[in-house]
């Protein structure tokens, strides 16, 4: 070796060094030669030719005249295909560029505002809102999104447990969301708050239908039992079973609606693009179990009959169903016809029972197994804040204005009498059309007569126009009477009905000269 | 008995019980219980004169 470990040269070969007169022997020198060549060979050449063997300390660091910044693995001063340890501080002087994962083990000072093409946080990071920090919670999916004024696209919210919009404008509030009407039980136009008789089969409260096959089996009313309500509602439609009835097979006990095909064609039933639907309501009854409940098209060939159990008598409970829409069978589409039925099973019949959540070729009120009210004497079974909605999510319910809703109402069943007076003969003269005394003749005979025009456009020509006596007493129904209780002798007659309006005469029989006759009419266009 | 009687100038039907009026005039084309009543073979009395 020419080094002797510890970087000094040393000429050893021998002969050396070589005095005044010695011959230098051809041996002595290409030993000479050898050697220096041996010690330049080891020695780090500075055209890169070298590649060292061992690290090569340098006492005061290393100074390169390489100007470039560094922009891969492969450019700049220093290039190394294994790792960089550094004991002490790090400073770059223009950019950082790390390909890989950067890890802060010790504190990440930044005096300028980081950004982040994307950012993921391993666990819950705090907020400083003093610092204008962002929480990063783990509790959703997707980028976080830090801008002062954001552009959502297509955000997903999922279902929050509770939250509120504030301040929030250009807001595209889907109404009518809700396609059920009086479903919070409000409007009462046929009966003002007063029970049924126990014959009821027909609408009851506006827009729902009390039917059962057997008579006498139970009595409906607005807020029968004068329980509280939930929270949120002041009414209730509440059915109150009047014996122990054991059904028979085709017996038929129920709480339904009729949606107008108008209402209800975008959910496109009877289609491949058949929309998914939630139903969700509150319900109390003194009996527990399971209950049943249905969706059937207008000719009630396609049925969907589904479950709900009630856990605790007499409670309200909140219950909801998803429904996958019907993709076969005749669902009438954007017609003033039926839409769709939604029923609630008081009792039904085996025959009208099937199989639970799937869609038959039937007319099913409930899944086999349901809860039958009418086979409990004095059972209660109340009902409000029923939503029909689209899509798989429950959603808040509608609550819309009195009277929006009550136009919404009088489109199926509108009267004269006031809002909170029971349609009847010889009930008030309040609000009683007035007719006119109109000479018809060249006799100069008078008869009353007189056009009614409706609240609202009607869904269709009434069905049916019934007419009343306004007074006090003495009157037989549908009577002209005046404002002194006098009647004509015979009744008023309704005619040239349509959707806006109808008109009054009598029926061929005269009235006396100065007669100012008034009438009260209810016009009923349900489904 | 529930029964009907025609108007002489327009669609709708009268409805009586036990021959007394009921106030309700239902129309001829449209009214499933009188369509019903219809269906199962009964005859509206005629419109009086007028």
């Amino acid at each position: 070796m020419s080094y002797n470990g510890s970087g000094t040269f040393q000429i050893n070969t021998s002969g050396q060094p070589v005095v005044a007169g010695t011959v230098i022997s051809s041996t002595a020198f290409n030993a000479l030669t050898a050697d220096l060549a041996t010690g330049l060979s080891t020695a780090i050449t500075k055209d890169g030719q070298t590649t060292t063997t061992a690290r090569i300390p340098f006492a005061a660091g290393i100074n390169s005249s390489l100007t470039t910044d560094s922009s891969s693995t492969s450019t700049g001063s220093i290039i190394t295909a294994g790792g960089v340890g550094i004991a002490k501080a790090l400073y770059v002087g223009t950019n950082a560029n790390v390909a890989g994962t950067l890890a802060v083990t010790g504190v990440a000072t930044f005096s300028a505002a980081p950004i982040y093409s994307s950012l993921t946080a391993s666990s819950a990071v705090a907020t400083d809102a003093s610092k204008n920090l962002v929480s990063v919670t783990n509790t959703g999916t997707g980028n976080n999104v830090l801008a002062t004024s954001p552009t959502l696209v297509t955000p997903i919210l999922g279902t929050p447990a509770s939250g509120s919009l504030v301040n929030c404008t250009d807001i595209n509030y889907t109404g009518f969301k809700n396609r059920l009407i009086n479903s919070a039980m409000v409007i009462d136009q046929r009966n003002a708050g007063a029970a049924s008789a126990n014959t009821i089969n027909g609408y009851f409260l506006d827009r729902w239908f009390v039917t059962q096959s057997t008579t006498g089996k139970l009595i409906a009313q607005q807020n029968a039992g004068a329980v509280t309500p939930p929270t949120g509602f002041s009414n209730y439609l509440g059915i109150t079973s009047q014996s122990a009835y054991s059904v028979t097979s085709t017996d038929l006990f129920l709480i339904f609606q009729a949606v107008e095909g108008f209402n209800s064609s975008d959910f496109s039933f009877g289609t491949a693009s058949a929309s998914t639907v939630t139903l969700s309501f509150w319900v109390r009854s003194s009996l527990t179990g399971n209950f049943g409940a249905s969706i059937k098209n207008a000719a009630a060939d396609r049925s969907y009959p589904f479950s709900y159990t009630i856990l605790a008598a007499n409670t309200w409970e909140q219950k909801s169903v998803t429904i996958a829409g019907d993709t076969s069978g005749t669902w009438i589409g954007a017609t003033n016809g039926i839409g769709l039925y939604l029923s609630f099973s008081l009792g039904s019949g085996s025959t009208r029972l099937g199989t639970a959540n799937t869609w038959a070729s039937a007319n099913y009120d409930a899944p086999t197994g349901s809860t039958s009210v009418v086979g409990t004497n004095g059972a209660t079974f109340y009902i409000t804040g029923v939503q029909l909605e689209k899509g798989s999510t429950a959603t808040s319910f509608d609550y819309r204005p009195i009277g929006t809703e009550l136009a919404l109402c009088q489109r199926y069943f509108c009267k004269t009498f006031p809002i909170g007076t029971a349609p009847g003969n010889d009930v008030t003269i309040a609000g009683a059309f007035r007719g006119t005394a109109v000479t018809i003749n060249a006799l100069s005979q008078i008869e009353p007569a007189g056009t009614w025009k409706f609240p609202v456009s009607m869904r269709a020509t009434p069905g049916t126009i019934t007419l009343y006596a306004p007074g006090t007493s003495g009157h037989t129904a549908g009577q002209w009477t005046n404002d002194g209780n006098a009647g004509s002798s015979a009744n008023a007659r309704t005619n040239f009905a349509g959707t806006e309006s109808t008109s009054f005469d009598n029926t061929g029989v005269l009235v006396a000269a100065g007669f100012r006759p008034i009438i009260h009419a209810t016009a009923d266009a349900e489904l | 008995m529930i029964t009907y009687k025609l108007s002489n100038n327009n669609v709708y039907v009268e409805k009586f019980i036990d021959g007394i009026p009921t106030g309700e005039w239902c129309n001829s084309e449209t009214n499933e219980a009188y369509l019903k009543w219809l269906a199962e073979g009964n005859t509206p009395l005629p419109a009086d004169e007028s």
